[in-house]
């Protein structure tokens, strides 16, 4: 099977600063395909570079089979972006959006018209079609730039953070439609997002990025497992000693614990064993729990893994013995 | 009370934090006072003027070197220069057709009896051709001639202590075209920018700003179409704003155009090869500017520029040298002078093809300046 998607140490530099730095990537044709990272990683660079938006630094990749440096515009006629911010004419109505790019992608005149009408109607804006785009929601738009990237029949559809902004439901939503489209055209999608439920949600595989590297690759369950090799115990506070602490870390049944102001959370070998034992300890050493929960560790707790830092914190925050300690579990 | 110190000391401290927007925002109005000021305050010199002469007595040489010697000085004596600059014709029909095109503002005809008539009789009467299609030049040039025929009648008078007067009568070549008249190609001209200005390359800027652009820049659109449509978009948005501009002048500042249908043509082809110029050469600008503001801030004095040295307020013979080099490069000024001739003189392919040449030239130019500077990629 032909690769979509295939990078060799793409480079991009801005200046000193690397923001994709030597990415070696394949992706299949068929994929949900998620480029997973917080704000400031590299995603949209990426992506930028992959869609010719951006030249690279260093390296290649070809695209649908086409080398994005010498055949950039093959590549553009052959995939579809949704770019993060909104790139619809707001003045325009959603028809005219549609027309327009049909005709920039030289969609034939015969086909335009049934071509449009089928792909607002199954983001069910068919009824919406002549209004202006400024008159419609956050979700209304995204919709609506999902099937303009699909005018003219691409092989790969891009997607930047497409959900990033909507409610809860818009994003449903989209995810829906997202799913729909992948399934009825067999499309490639590659998607990033900083939300670990929406690359749970919809990608086959994921690729964890953090300063324009790849730290990890693999199907969501695949990397959890493998990465974790264990379960997740969280458990609210009142009362914590520095002695709980301590003796909770040398216990044998832990991997690992980590304190964020009230909440402890512990990397354990086996989740049902390990409840009991730790309220006891905890017990025991003075401290007292509020409440305990077990989990199954998520994409956030892998990235924690791997680079040190919560996906969800903005700020990038090092705890050292963390890593030093789960880095060598790994190993 | 003590309240409204407090409000002022928070504007004043915001002001202190940025008080180059202020600066910046004083470059307009310092433009307009240097080029108008220079425009408006400087004399007309080395008018142009067309000599016709079928006598050789003299008189008649007398008085033009008298008008060669003529002096037009401005700022209190700090600037002059001659007046005219004169230029033999063998007859009238050719030196008519100079002033036709432009090339000249006056024609001195002087007859061939002019000595004998100055010398038997008491009072003579000549006349000279005005381009009046230009009211300052043509008042200035009259009254430097009329000057310089009094001065003659005082010589005359002093050599032979006969009372004979001469006196210069103006022949208008044309109908008496107002001043309002003579400063609306001009207004054309600037409405052309206005639309360059925010109808060309900035629709780019402002894309590129809300971030619309990103989804062009995925298209298979090819470099030089993206810029060729834009500017095109500009250009037809230009004409709009001329014919918009043309058609108030007329309504309601009461300009008369006496152009017929080849006239008009003429006049829309000056529009787009002008229009496409100055779009492109904002278009140039804008796509290489880092912010909009920085765009906004220079766009505005540029038109100031182009417009006060264009000729399109006060005769480029007025304009100190400085501001004729200017000129010289202006495109405005040739499309200025292009629909003055075509407007008022009823003027021909011929009268004009000087100014389309270097308009065509300019526009060539920045056509190709536009699609380098454009970038394909972010």
């Amino acid at each position: 099977m032909d690769a979509a998607v295939q990078s060799v140490d793409l480079t991009k530099r801005f200046g000193d600063f690397a923001a994709v730095n030597k990415i070696n990537l394949e992706i299949g044709s068929g994929e949900i395909f998620g480029l997973l990272g917080p704000n400031g990683a590299g995603k949209t660079t990426l992506v930028r570079v992959l869609t010719t938006v951006l030249e690279p630094t260093e390296g290649t990749a070809k695209v649908v089979g086409y080398d994005i440096r010498r055949n950039a515009n093959k590549v553009r006629e052959s995939i579809g972006v949704v770019s993060q911010a909104i790139t619809l004419d707001v003045e325009l109505s959603a028809w005219e959006n549609m027309e327009l790019y049909a005709k920039y992608y030289g969609v034939p005149n015969g086909l335009r018209h049934e071509r449009i009408k089928a792909l607002l109607d199954v983001v069910g804006l068919a009824e919406r079609a002549d209004f202006t785009v400024g008159s419609f929601s956050g979700g209304m738009k995204r919709r609506l730039e999902l099937v303009r990237s699909l005018i003219h029949r691409p092989k790969i559809l891009f997607l930047d953070e497409p959900t990033t902004g909507l409610d809860p439901q818009a994003r449903y939503a989209v995810w829906d439609y997202l799913r729909k489209i992948h399934k009825d055209q067999g499309i490639t999608v590659v998607i990033t997002t900083h939300y670990l439920d929406e690359a749970e949600a919809l990608c086959g595989r994921v690729a964890i990025v953090d300063f324009g590297k790849l730290v990890a690759l693999g199907a969501p369950l695949d990397l959890k497992r493998k990465v974790m090799g264990g379960d997740v115990v969280e458990a609210e506070i009142s009362i914590m000693s520095d002695e709980a602490l301590t003796a909770l870390q040398d216990s044998d049944f832990v991997l690992e614990v980590k304190k964020r102001e009230s909440l402890l959370t512990v990397l354990v070998k086996s989740g049902a064993e390990a409840v009991p034992r730790i309220v006891e300890l905890v017990g025991a050493k003075g401290g007292k729990l509020r409440s305990i929960t077990l989990r199954e560790p998520t994409l956030d707790d892998v990235f924690l893994n791997v680079t040190g830092r919560s996906i969800r914190e903005d700020t990038a925050v090092t705890r050292k013995r963390f890593v030093s300690t789960w880095g060598a579990m790994r190993r | 009370m003590r309240g409204a110190l407090w409000v002022c000391e928070r504007d004043i401290r915001k002001f202190l934090r940025q008080p180059f927007v202020m600066v910046s925002a004083l470059v307009g109005p310092f433009l307009t006072l240097i080029l108008l000021g220079y425009a408006f305050g400087g004399s007309i010199t080395h008018v142009p003027v067309a000599v016709v002469s079928y006598s050789e007595g003299r008189y008649s040489s007398a008085y033009l070197d008298i008008v060669k010697q003529e002096q037009n000085c401005a700022f209190g004596g700090a600037s002059c220069g001659d007046a005219f600059r004169l230029r033999d014709f063998p007859d009238l029909e050719s030196a008519e057709r100079m002033l036709r095109e432009g090339q000249v503002k006056a024609i001195i005809y002087i007859p061939s009896g002019f000595d004998s008539t100055l010398i038997s009789s008491n009072s003579v009467v000549f006349t000279i051709y005005l381009d009046n299609t230009d009211p300052l030049s043509a008042s200035a040039v009259y009254g430097g001639l009329s000057r310089a025929a009094q001065q003659l009648s005082a010589q005359i008078q002093l050599l032979s202590g006969r009372g004979e007067s001469l006196t210069v009568d103006q022949a208008n070549f044309y109908r008496n075209v107002l001043y309002i008249e003579f400063m609306a190609p001009g207004s054309l001209v600037q409405a052309i920018f206005i639309a360059s200005i925010i109808g060309g390359g900035v629709s780019i800027l402002i894309d590129k700003q809300r971030g619309i652009f990103e989804g062009y820049l995925v298209t298979p659109l090819k470099q030089y179409e993206i810029v060729v449509g834009v500017l095109l978009a500009g250009v037809v948005k230009a004409l709009f704003s001329s014919m918009t501009m043309l058609f108030m002048a007329i309504i309601i500042a009461g300009v008369r155009p006496m152009t017929d249908a080849t006239g008009f043509l003429l006049m829309l082809f000056t529009i787009f090869l002008a229009g496409l110029g100055l779009i492109s050469m904002m278009t140039a600008f804008a796509v290489r500017v880092p912010a909009p503001e920085v765009y906004q801030f220079t766009a505005f004095p540029i038109n100031m520029v182009l417009y006060f040295t264009s000729g399109a307020i006060y005769p480029i013979d007025g304009f100190p040298d400085w501001m004729r080099s200017i000129a010289v490069v202006n495109p405005e000024a040739y499309a200025v002078h292009a629909l003055r001739l075509l407007m008022y003189k009823g003027a021909s392919l011929t009268a004009v093809l000087g100014d389309f040449a270097f308009l065509a030239v300019f526009t060539s130019v920045m056509v190709g300046l536009a699609t380098v500077a454009f970038r394909r990629r972010l």
